[in-house]
């Protein structure tokens, strides 16, 4: 077991004329042990990164190193790492039990017994010693994971590489297997990295997140830290659901002017100070609805139960709000919101590097409904 | 008629609903063949051709099997003289019953027993030498290293485009005693061969004609077959820590079965089939029988020597054998999933 280390790793391809740096000097630090997720949306290098950790693609630049070991110019089999491939890539000409076993035929001196003792083990642990005989096209792709996840732990790896192991899943089954690989992974203490696009599942169950995009490293931190502070602008919309409502306003002193009527004095004008444009964003759960706030024209109501998405827009802005069940604004009432400083991001009007982000206290995130009673 | 052309879409399921309503008006003129009847109707040509062409003479030569052929017959069965219309039907054959003779009798033909034993030899050598090149050539194309990929495909399965003559000829011509080989043998010091004169060295030469004629046709096969692998399977592979040699072996192999399957079938039905190759390159068995095949020793018996009936039962107890080789080659082959 060990922490892995990624310094300056670059990786270009080349398509015929094309030229594509597909992971564009990534520095990163995963600790022994550690569950980080790589997140990002399609194309933004994640994969190209694990596969990279992998030695399944070589470096174009920067050296991949774990513990103290640079495996930078290592073979993947030379690696002892462990994958779990997204289609799960189980051999389809052999059963659950030659399936586990293979990585340790291949790579270990045990004897079979002892191979099919572990495979035992292993197939107790997940749940899945009734399918040893089967053969993958006969079992349901939750069986297929299990087994994918099987072929990993039997081998005792110095890390776990998950390429978004759960989006073949329907939804139920993916929430089931989220809890199952965390306590799996929690129990077992081998260094993981995660792929995923699906932030929702990167903020559930990484230790720390990373996210990616357009090749670069955005961000590394734990889920409340890229919630609550992100670097940029990227961040601060990926990182949420729904996404962050964010627009232009010109700023005039300490009074940000955006679309439709939207005007708001901030009472600490530091972040845009010398600046006559900014990106003002504000989440979704940040907002609440009030008689004497900015208006809005409501489009869509959403009720989901516990809380209602109100879609509306601002002049020519569109906005989501998570306002309580009891809002009911029908399609076309004009409505009013306000919030508070603390839960204002603001950003760099043209880079989208952060100039502001949250600062309230922080813990109620979703008993967004006690707010408006401790205002009063 | 302004209304139709603005309403342009209705042309098209017109025709649709005439095609319907001649479908609906035929299955009603022809009770008992239902809807789904009128299907066969049209299938109906090809049916008529296959029995005429393919299905009759199947079963007269199994037929032919039991009797012995005298001669060609003037005789009329049936005839029909209408006006306008005059048929006659006339017997095919002068036919003997002989029962079972004609099987018996192979068992002490020397000369069967010498084409059987040539065939099968080519076979044993022929057939896995070309598929396992063929593979090695496939495996070779499809590694990703590999530049002018098309140009190599392409010049490897050419031989297959070849006239059966005429590579033949060009064989007969490259392997004479002083033929291009053997001056290239002897010009590097080796002994020259016997290639079209020797028993062995002549079976060689078809092992040799036929192999580069049909290696590229089979490496394309087996090359479709490979770049059906996914190749996530590989870097399961790597992954779990196979060497190329043992990916070879737990990936490659068992996902390519079922084509290698196909292959091997198809190759030993061409091989059982082998006929203008010994024909041409060694004129008809030259030296002493020794390339005669089965199928040129069937010919032999039907059209030189007439034996018609012989001729049919040696003819269906190739196709016995060849069943029953291919019905194995499937049992060991297609036993596993892939």
């Amino acid at each position: 077991m060990s922490g892995i280390t990624l310094q300056t790793v670059r990786k270009e391809f080349e398509t015929g004329d094309e030229h594509v740096v597909a992971v564009d000097d990534v520095d990163l630090e995963i600790r022994d042990g550690e569950f980080l997720v790589l997140v990002g949306p399609s194309g933004c290098g994640k994969t190209t990164t694990l596969r990279c950790i992998a030695g399944l693609e070589d470096v174009t630049d920067g050296t991949i190193a774990f513990g103290d070991d640079d495996v930078t110019d290592l073979r993947a089999r030379e690696r002892d790492v462990a994958m779990v491939f997204q289609n799960y890539a189980l051999y389809p000409h052999m059963n659950v039990r030659e399936n586990i076993g293979m990585g340790l035929k291949l790579s270990s001196s045990m004897t079979s017994a002892e191979i099919d003792a572990k495979v035992q083990d292993v197939a107790e642990l997940l749940g899945i010693e009734d399918l040893l005989g089967q053969k993958p096209k006969e079992l349901s792709g939750g069986q297929q994971q299990r087994v994918a996840l099987g072929r990993a732990i039997v081998r005792d790896p110095a890390a776990f590489l998950m390429d978004e192991p759960l989006s073949n899943l329907d939804a139920k089954l993916r929430a089931q297997m989220r809890t199952e690989l965390q306590t799996l992974q929690h129990d077992l203490d081998v260094t993981t990295v995660y792929v995923t696009h699906d932030q929702t599942e990167a903020m559930a169950m990484g230790d720390r997140i990373a996210i990616m995009n357009g090749g670069e490293l955005q961000q590394v931190g734990t889920a409340e830290e890229v919630y609550r502070s992100p670097v940029n602008e990227f961040v601060a919309d990926f990182i949420g659901s729904p996404s962050i409502n964010t627009f232009d306003a010109t700023v005039e002193g300490a009074t940000l002017h955006g679309p439709g009527g939207f005007e708001y004095t901030l009472s600490d004008p530091s972040p845009v100070e010398g600046r006559d444009r900014v990106r003002v964003g504000i989440r979704p759960e940040d907002m609440t609805l009030v008689d004497d706030g900015v208006a809005i024209d409501t489009t869509v109501l959403e009720p989901m139960g516990n809380e209602n998405f109100l879609y509306a827009t601002m002049g020519d802005q569109e906005l989501t709000l998570r306002v309580v069940p009891s809002a009911r604004p029908s399609p076309g009432d004009t409505v009013e919101f306000a919030f508070d400083e603390d839960a204002l991001y603001l950003f760099d009007a043209n880079s989208g590097a952060a100039l502001k982000t949250k600062t309230d206290a922080g813990a109620p995130l979703v008993e967004e409904p006690e707010e408006p009673e401790v205002a009063e | 008629m302004a209304a139709p052309t603005s309403n342009e879409p209705l042309s098209d399921p017109t025709v649709r609903d005439r095609a319907r309503f001649f479908r609906q008006a035929l299955s009603r003129r022809l009770p008992g063949l239902g809807e789904s009847g009128v299907g066969y109707v049209f299938l109906l040509p090809t049916f008529l051709l296959f029995t005429l062409f393919l299905g009759f003479p199947i079963l007269y030569t199994f037929y032919l099997s039991f009797f012995r052929f005298e001669g060609v017959s003037d005789e009329t069965l049936l005839w029909i003289d209408l006006p306008g219309f005059e048929f006659q039907l006339t017997r095919i054959a002068e036919l003997e019953f002989v029962g079972l003779q004609n099987y018996t009798a192979m068992f002490t033909d020397t000369l069967f027993l010498q084409a059987s034993f040539n065939t099968l030899f080519i076979l044993l050598v022929q057939v896995p030498l070309m598929v396992g090149l063929a593979l090695l050539f496939a495996v070779a194309l499809n590694a990703s290293f590999v530049k002018f990929r098309g140009v190599f495909r392409t010049v490897l399965a050419l031989p297959v485009s070849a006239n059966l003559v005429a590579y033949s000829t060009v064989f007969l011509l490259l392997m004479q005693e002083s033929g291009l080989v053997n001056y290239l043998l002897t010009s590097v010091g080796l002994p020259a061969i016997p290639w079209l004169s020797s028993s062995f060295w002549s079976r060689m030469t078809i092992v040799g004609a036929v192999t580069w004629r049909w290696t590229g046709y089979n490496m394309i096969i087996l090359l479709a077959g490979l770049q059906n692998i996914p190749q996530q399977l590989y870097e399961a592979a790597e992954i779990d820590g196979a060497s190329r040699i043992e990916k070879f072996r737990y990936v490659t192999v068992p996902q390519l079965r079922p084509v290698l399957l196909f292959v091997f079938v198809t190759s030993t039905i061409g091989t059982f089939k082998l006929f203008s190759e010994p024909v041409i390159i060694n004129s008809g068995g030259a030296p002493l029988d020794s390339t005669i095949t089965i199928v040129q020793y069937i010919y032999q018996t039907a059209f030189i020597d007439f034996r018609l009936g012989y001729a049919s039962a040696l003819t269906y107890v190739l196709i016995f054998v060849v069943s029953l080789l291919s019905a194995a080659q499937l049992r060991i082959g297609g036993s596993a999933d892939a």
